[in-house]
């Protein structure tokens, strides 16, 4: 799962997420309340304060994966400047996940933030 | 399989299609809201989107359907990959068809015979109520009144039906285009009722209340079945109402019965069934004089066999008690129950047929141990490929399921592929399993059989490719992938896997191949048996009497004395004679024994002889060379005037005085009377023969003169008017005097000409039949079982060698005798084939203690068959590890040290 940064070093800076960073990301987003594959984009690029733009290449494949999963589902629905789209929502194992991923992921912060933060001692890291 | 989620899969894929151009669209709303022009704004939002192409594609991936999808890309990569090791998988396919193909022409035999469905109603809830008595004997028969005491007294079964039937007995029926050969069973009006299954066409007999018996008024009433009526009557309706002729007297159609039904099941001829009117005789309960009727009845709902079965007990012992002879009574004292269906095959038959249909299963499992042993030395040469792919991305379940695809494939083209040989091998052997286990329809696999291929299909890729399968899931990619040479870093474990599937292997094909020593033993016992009569240059025509064209006059002067003396005057012939029944031919039989008149310990003996009667000619002596121990055989002199004679075998004086004494004192006693004034005397004694089959010891035989028998003699219909054989001696070749024996027979009576011929060799022959079947059956099994071993054994042994090119060629180099490499080699086969061998003879032992029934002058443990199998086998397999050994040996220690 890739994004990428945007501004001018944006293949610079490209990094890797970790495996279900991704699907983390949705399913917050998700938490707001129903939306649709591009509302998705928008809001966590605005979030990210214009850092993050998702690819559509990994959205909406996870977007099926998580419904495969029974983490989110979705209808066909009218937008507010009538375009039919397809809104996703999270359902309640949707919201059980989110908070699993969120320890994990603030365990994991955590335990590299130490180590980083460290003072080099010699060696590599 | 794809167009069967096709709709929905299509489906899905226009809504991913508007989902993405909701979002294109949202986006170039959003940029001209913000200023853009649209062309300006559509560019960018396609430019942002990306490759719309392969976003579909990656999302595809996550639905559901898309496994089918896999799964055809699986199998199109299957084919390729086997296409490409084209002789691998030609080896497993073949060695998968001769296994699955012979487990499948079994189990097609087992079908038809032990599977059967009865075209009857519940035909599991039909019994046949035997009688049996304190000396053992069972008797499938019983008069009426013992019949009508267990319907008037017994609650448990509901209708008690009863009827007449020999198997043997022919009957003429008159077509439109002369007669055709029945059987026509006597049954009573309650049998189809009892069986569930009412006339197609017409009306069953009507019903005498009381009885259950054909209302006389139906005395002349005769339904049809099914093939007499298309094959007959050209299947017209216009039948039901018309008179025809069974054995010359008129009957009327009343009925047809539907398609596939028959009965009594073992029917062999087309079907007639005439009523079964009870008369005067049947008020009586005189031995040998009021008619018997074999029974059969329905449970009654919530009863079982064995409840059933103790309340007729209970009645049979009161009606045992109405037999003034005490003796007789205890013949009848009880009762025994069985199921209609297993009445109808022998039990020994059915434990043969199961011990071959467990040969085939075992030829079945080690063509499957082989093939795991491919596959595996295959998964060895791909684990590069396994950790490429599995580097590439692909999941370990994925691997797993391409090998399963694999071998599912390689099975189904082994099923295809076995059931064509399937087919051949039930035409090949069709003569002898029709014969040998009465088999009515024709042997190709059904639907039953089809729907066990696939189970079997199904078992055989999951036994061969399940190994493999876990190797690949459990094995580091890694490793496989940083090690130079792609046959390395096959663990010892993988070896020892293959060398225990070979030793399994050999220890199952000794088995087979025990199993088969043992029958061909048999066969060369049976061969060696001495017969007492000769069989050579002897040719027999069976002849099926039409008696009833006979009625009123002497057969005897009219058929058989002018037939005989034509045969005799045929070029040609040396001789001619005729038999009731010839020796080991199982047309009409007939048991002789004698009345008893005291209770004297000889007198009660003498009653329970069951000897074998013939009625024979003069010629006999000269065609079949019966050696005589005392007195003189029937000769020209013997007529119908002259002294009533018989002759007895020597079996019989031993019976008749109880020891070996000197057969002589029998001459000039009288056993039976041809009329009520012509008393009959002994007049000699002939060496014992093999009545019944080679297996079968000499029975207790007595014989009478043809040209002394006449109308009167109480004999007379059974000995003259059922079958007769005509045996002749001639030194030419069968097909030479054939036409012209015909041509007499057909001037003797018309019905004759098509009587059937065989030689008396074909016929001892046909006596084993059973046993020449199963060896057949076994030498296929086995040698196939033989071959496979060879193979395995050579397989692993030159896999082995192969892989260790490097460690011989430094053996070599290091100054190692070729000879010692060899051994090294040959070292590892032979441990092998010891550790087989000696797994082998237990399983052999208990494996031939099924093929028991078969067996004939040889033991199951049998050392001798024992040694020369193992040895056979032990040969075998050293020879085909001789060739890995020698290559082994000749490695050129430069080159094999380069080639790393």
């Amino acid at each position: 799962v890739s994004t990428s940064m945007l501004g001018r070093n944006k293949y610079k800076n490209r990094i890797e997420l970790l495996q279900g960073t991704l699907d983390m990301l949705i399913l917050r987003t998700l938490q707001w309340g129903p939306s649709h594959g591009y509302g998705i984009v928008q809001a966590l690029r605005v979030q990210s304060g214009e850092a993050l733009q998702v690819e559509t290449g990994s959205l909406y494949p996870a977007l099926h994966r998580l419904e495969r999963q029974g983490w989110v589902q979705s209808e066909w629905k009218q937008t507010e400047s009538n375009q039919r789209a397809r809104f996703y929502s999270i359902t309640a194992a949707g919201r059980k996940q989110l908070q699993d991923d969120l320890g994990r992921w603030k365990q994991m912060v955590d335990v590299i933030g130490a180590i980083l933060h460290r003072e080099p001692e010699g060696g590599k890291a | 399989m794809s167009w069967f989620v096709g709709g929905l899969f299509e489906r899905r894929k226009d809504e991913l299609d508007e989902e993405i151009r909701a979002h294109i669209a949202m986006d170039v709303q959003a940029r001209m809201e913000r200023g853009q022009s649209r062309r300006e704004a559509e560019a960018a939002a396609q430019r942002e989107f990306g490759n719309i192409a392969l976003v579909r594609d990656v999302t595809h991936g996550f639905w559901r359907w898309n496994r089918l999808e896999d799964l055809t890309r699986d199998l199109a990569y299957t084919v390729r990959v086997l296409r490409r090791a084209s002789g691998f998988s030609i080896a497993v396919i073949l060695t998968l068809a001769v296994g699955i193909g012979s487990a499948c022409a079994m189990f097609t035999v087992v079908d038809r015979v032990l599977l059967r469905a009865l075209p009857y109603q519940n035909a599991d809830r039909l019994v046949e109520i035997r009688v049996s008595g304190k000396r053992g004997a069972l008797q499938h028969s019983s008069p009426y009144l013992d019949i009508e005491q267990w319907q008037k007294r017994g609650h448990a079964v509901s209708q008690i039906a009863f009827y007449s039937y020999n198997r043997v007995r022919v009957s003429f029926l008159d077509g439109g285009n002369g007669a055709t050969h029945v059987n026509a069973p006597t049954i009573s009006a309650n049998v189809f009722e009892t069986l569930g299954v009412h006339p197609a066409l017409g009306r069953g007999f009507q019903q005498e209340q009381s009885s259950g018996a054909v209302d006389p008024q139906d005395a002349h009433s005769l339904i049809l079945s099914d093939a007499v009526w298309r094959m007959n009557y050209g299947g017209e309706d216009s039948i039901v109402g018309k008179t025809v002729k069974l054995n010359g007297d008129s009957f009327v159609v009343i009925g047809v019965m539907p398609r596939a039904f028959t009965f009594p099941f073992s029917a062999d001829l087309p079907v007639v069934w005439t009523p079964l009117v009870l008369g005067t005789a049947d008020a009586t309960r005189v031995h040998n004089v009021t008619p018997d009727y074999q029974t059969i009845a329905r449970l009654q709902p919530g009863v079982n066999l064995s409840q059933a079965e103790a309340e007729l007990k209970v009645i049979q012992s009161d009606v045992a008690k109405a037999y003034t002879d005490l003796y007789y009574r205890d013949e009848l004292t009880s009762i025994s129950l069985q199921p209609y269906d297993a009445s109808l095959i022998d039990g020994e038959i059915r434990k043969a047929l199961l011990a071959l249909f467990g040969a085939s299963a075992l030829l079945w499992l080690i063509a499957c141990v082989n093939v795991t042993s491919l596959m595996l030395a295959r998964a060895t040469a791909r684990q590069r490929e396994m950790a490429v792919r599995g580097a590439m991305g692909a999941s370990r379940w994925q691997i797993v399921q391409q090998l399963l695809v694999e071998g599912l494939l390689l099975s189904g083209c082994g099923s295809m592929l076995g059931l064509g040989m399937a087919v051949v091998m039930l035409k090949f052997f069709e003569h002898g399993l029709v014969s040998q286990f009465s088999i009515h329809e024709p042997l190709t696999p059904n639907l039953a059989v089809l729907a066990g291929l696939f189970g079997l299909t199904i078992l055989s890729a999951l036994l061969i490719s399940v190994w493999p399968a876990i190797g690949a899931a459990r094995a580091q990619i890694e490793p496989a992938l940083r090690q130079g040479a792609p046959q390395q870093g096959s663990g010892r474990a993988q070896h020892r896997t293959r060398a225990l599937l070979v030793i399994t292997e050999i220890a199952l094909s000794l088995t087979l191949l025990v199993g088969c020593g043992l029958l061909l033993r048999t066969i060369y016992a049976l061969k060696h048996v001495p017969l007492g009569f000769r069989t050579e240059h002897v040719m027999v025509a069976k002849m099926i009497i039409p008696s009833y064209k006979f009625a009123g006059r002497n057969m005897t002067t009219e058929l058989y004395q002018p037939l005989v003396d034509r045969a005799n005057h045929l070029p040609g012939i040396e001789s001619a004679s005729l038999m009731s029944q010839a020796p080991m031919d199982h047309t009409a039989r007939m048991e002789f024994s004698l009345g008893r008149a005291s209770n004297s310990v000889d007198d009660v003996r003498r009653s329970m002889i069951r000897a074998e009667f013939r009625a024979v000619g003069p010629e006999m002596q000269r065609v079949f060379g019966f050696p005589m121990v005392r007195g003189r055989f029937f000769n020209e002199q013997d007529t119908a005037t002259s002294q009533a004679v018989v002759v007895v075998n020597r079996a019989f004086v031993k019976a008749y005085y109880g020891d070996e004494r000197d057969p002589g004192k029998i001459l000039g006693e009288h056993l039976l009377s041809l009329e009520s004034t012509r008393q009959a005397v002994v007049v000699g004694v002939f060496e014992d023969e093999h009545q019944v089959s080679a297996a079968a010891p000499p029975r207790p035989e007595v014989e009478v003169c043809i040209p002394q028998i006449t109308p009167n003699t109480g004999f007379y219909t059974g000995a003259e008017g059922v079958a007769m054989d005509l045996a002749v001696r001639t030194g030419q070749s069968p097909s030479a005097i054939l036409p012209e024996l015909r041509e007499a027979m057909r001037k003797a009576s018309p019905d004759l000409a098509d009587s059937k011929f065989t030689t008396m060799d074909q016929i001892v022959e046909d006596s084993f039949g059973s046993q020449r079947l199963a060896a057949e059956l076994l030498e296929i099994f086995g040698g196939s079982a033989l071959f496979l071993c060879v193979a395995g054994i050579y397989g692993l042994l030159a896999y082995l060698v192969a892989q260790r090119t490097r460690e011989m060629g430094l053996r070599i180099a290091l100054g190692a005798q070729r000879s010692n490499v060899m051994r090294l080699v040959l070292k590892q086969a032979a441990w092998m084939l010891l550790a087989g061998l000696g797994t082998g003879l237990v399983l052999a032992y208990f494996g031939s203690l099924g093929l028991r029934t078969f067996l004939y002058g040889v033991k199951p443990e049998d050392p001798w068959t024992l040694v020369v199998v193992t040895l056979l086998l032990l040969v075998s397999g050293l020879a085909a590890a001789y060739w890995p050994a020698r290559r082994a040996a000749m490695v050129d220690p430069m080159e094999a040290l380069r080639a790393e």
